[in-house]
């Protein structure tokens, strides 16, 4: 059964005055342990799709599915509960609060899912080890370089144990020696903890690493297919 | 809750300045406000307990009838123990003062004038208002003779000197009349108008002799050690005395116009203080109103990774409770130590005003008062400050649409 399904999608933005059709009967499906790339020319709808399967944006008509849950159909204050349990997010740039170091960064999603202190302690740390961070705790995200910046926001998308994990563009912000050992982690995951991920990307060498390669165009699917 | 204040406080930090500059501004508003109610309150409070020294004391003891009808038929007994029963109530009753009051004819060999004629205890009335030192003339009469003090408008009004006699005519209790002659020992100058016109002074037991009322007085004058005691102290005083035929009145009950003058005059600072208190609150919605506009995306943020609005408004309070608090605590706290200092060391009065002040008999001071309550009515008001400005986060909080902010 897929974790995430989607079922003849379709958003347009502006329907009264000039309508965009961002996305148009995009059905696609996502199994566990999934290493998903979504591709596609800049204003594809790359982003549009990526906001919906997380539940940050509602379609105009079709459906998401997660775990077999219509997140459409969902109000806010719910959607807000059902993202913190269920998915995790790495975005491209502002994944991190300022103010909070690294340790509190990861820490901080584990707080609002109310767990016990010790079980977020060895989580956060094991995490943070996992990442190559374990000597840069203590350190605020200023302090920090993108790369680490974005390896604490994959940290910290894992932390809460999410059905899966969903990033847009993680790595456009990156050099490219930054951006493949983001990508060596998140793969790396994927391969060890079976953590399911769809990121959506522009760089070729990052779609190079994914398993399965969604293309869009012009908000549809046009490609779908799996890469080893 | 732990890490929601640290993220507050670390967030209220995170423009040093910016927070510094609204602290001090907070700072400076809570102790010009109290610096300049202190001032207020302070003559007021001289002024009140000169007044109340030499009129009708903070508070007093009457039977229950006075009030209605303030005749001599209704006064009530007093002797030794009495006093000390009163004196007991409360221990915050520093003194007790009788008194027996009426209305009789003050004459000379030719003329009259209406005269308040007042049987005091000349020793307990100078340690209560120290009136021994308006004497102008002669001295203080002993306690069993036939001696009067008179008031020195009085005194001219009736061409009279020390050493002449004083007629007093009128009616003692039950309607009998009363008359006798007293020999002038002493003349004062009475900081009241009135008084100064109007007062005879004879010793209690001559009084009584003289208005067929032996062992009875019109009234008890109590003195607590603070008019901010005034309440409590009635409260005892009634608990004690509630069922003998006596009342308790106080000062506001007694001279309502003197309340009425007092709240008149301390409009004026609270407007004041009102209005730089609105100044202090824009600058300090300047402040919220940035550190909430130059965060929307990370407030997106926090929102798409699952925290709730309702606990991104919670640090939202938090923040603005910080910097109100801080304020506060340390507008109050230099506050205090202003007025401390001014309490010790009154500013001194110089030239006219300090002879107009001087010639009412009061030390030429600007007193500062050191009540309690005008320090933390300044924090009450500041977090009502808080809480209004706050409205402003929590509204966009409220409000805000992930994807826009995301977008900013
Ligand atoms: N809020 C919006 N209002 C109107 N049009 C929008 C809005 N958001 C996106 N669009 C339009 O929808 C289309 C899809 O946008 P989207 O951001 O999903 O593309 P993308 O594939 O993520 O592009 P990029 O690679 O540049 O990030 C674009 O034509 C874009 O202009
Ligand atoms: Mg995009």
């Amino acid at each position: 059964m897929p974790i995430v399904a989607t079922e003849k999608l379709c958003k347009t933005y502006n329907p009264d005055t000039v309508p965009v059709h961002a996305l148009r009967q995009v059905s696609i499906a996502i199994e566990p342990g999934e290493f998903t790339s979504i591709v596609g020319p800049s204003g594809s709808g790359k982003t549009t799709l990526l906001n919906m399967i997380g539940g940050l944006d509602k379609p105009t008509s079709g459906r998401v599915l997660v775990d077999n849950v219509d997140l459409t159909a969902m109000k806010d204050s719910h959607l807000i509960d059902f993202r913190l349990r269920n998915i995790g997010f790495v975005f491209q740039h502002y994944n991190l609060i300022p103010v909070f170091t690294a340790y509190e960064n990861v820490s901080f999603l584990m707080l609002l899912q109310k767990r016990g202190r010790q079980e977020m302690h060895r989580r956060t740390n094991e995490l943070l080890d996992a990442v190559g961070l374990g000597g840069r705790k203590h350190a605020r995200p200023r302090e920090m370089s993108g790369g680490q910046q974005q390896r604490v926001a994959v940290a910290r998308a894992l932390a809460s144990e999410p059905k899966f994990i969903l990033a847009d563009e993680p790595t456009a912000n990156l050099d490219s020696d930054s951006a493949m050992n983001l990508l060596g982690i998140m793969s790396r995951m994927n391969r060890e903890k079976n953590v399911t991920f769809v990121f959506s990307t522009h760089d070729p060498r990052v779609i190079k690493r994914a398993r399965r390669v969604i293309t869009l165009v012009d908000g549809a699917v046009d490609q779908d297919q799996p890469q080893n | 809750m732990a890490t929601y204040i640290k993220l507050a406080w670390r967030n209220v930090w995170r423009n040093r300045r910016r927070t510094l500059i609204t602290v001090s501004a907070i700072v400076f508003a809570v102790v010009a406000a109290v610096f300049m109610q202190s001032i207020n309150r302070g003559s007021h409070e001289m002024m009140l307990d000169n007044m109340l020294r030499f009129s009708t004391g903070y508070l007093q003891l009457q039977d229950y009838r006075h009030q209605d009808e303030p005749s001599l038929d209704n006064t009530f007994a007093y002797d030794r123990s009495m006093h000390q029963r009163v004196l007991e109530t409360d221990p915050r009753i520093q003194a007790v003062l009788p008194r027996l009051e009426t209305f009789m004819l003050a004459a000379n060999h030719e003329s009259t004038r209406g005269a308040v004629v007042f049987g005091i205890d000349p020793q307990k009335e100078h340690h209560f208002n120290r009136i021994k030192d308006r004497l102008v003339k002669g001295r203080f009469f002993e306690p069993e003779q036939a001696e009067a003090v008179i008031g020195g408008q009085l005194a001219r009004r009736l061409q009279l000197e020390t050493g002449d006699e004083l007629a007093l005519i009128g009616q003692g209790r039950f309607g009998m009349s009363a008359s006798g002659l007293f020999k002038i020992v002493g003349m004062i100058e009475h900081p009241l108008r009135e008084m100064n016109e109007q007062a005879v002074f004879l010793p209690l037991p001559a009084a009584q002799e003289l208005l067929s009322a032996e062992g009875l007085v019109s009234a008890l004058l109590i003195a607590p050690e603070h008019d901010r005691h005034t309440p409590a102290v009635a409260a005892a005083l009634r608990d004690r005395f509630g069922d003998h035929d006596l009342v308790v009145r106080t000062w506001p009950d007694l001279l309502p116009e003197l309340l009425e003058l007092f709240e008149f005059d301390l409009a004026g600072p609270r407007l004041l203080a009102l209005v730089l208190y609105i100044v202090i609150g824009f600058g300090f919605f300047g402040t919220v109103l940035t550190m909430t506009m130059e965060r929307l995306r990370e407030f997106g943020m926090l929102l798409s990774i699952g925290m709730r609005r309702g606990r991104l408004a919670l640090v939202a309070c938090i923040e603005t409770l910080f910097i109100g608090i801080v304020g506060v605590l340390t507008g109050l706290a230099t506050a205090w130590l202003v007025v401390y200092y001014f309490h010790r060391h009154p500013i001194e009065l110089t030239g006219d005003a300090a002879r107009a002040v001087a010639d009412m008999g009061w030390d030429p001071v600007l007193p500062m008062s050191f009540a309690a309550d005008q320090f933390y009515t300044q924090g009450i008001y500041v977090f009502v400050l808080n809480m209004l400005i706050f409205l402003f986060p929590l509204w966009k909080i409220i409000r805000l649409d992930i994807l826009e902010a995301a977008r900013k």
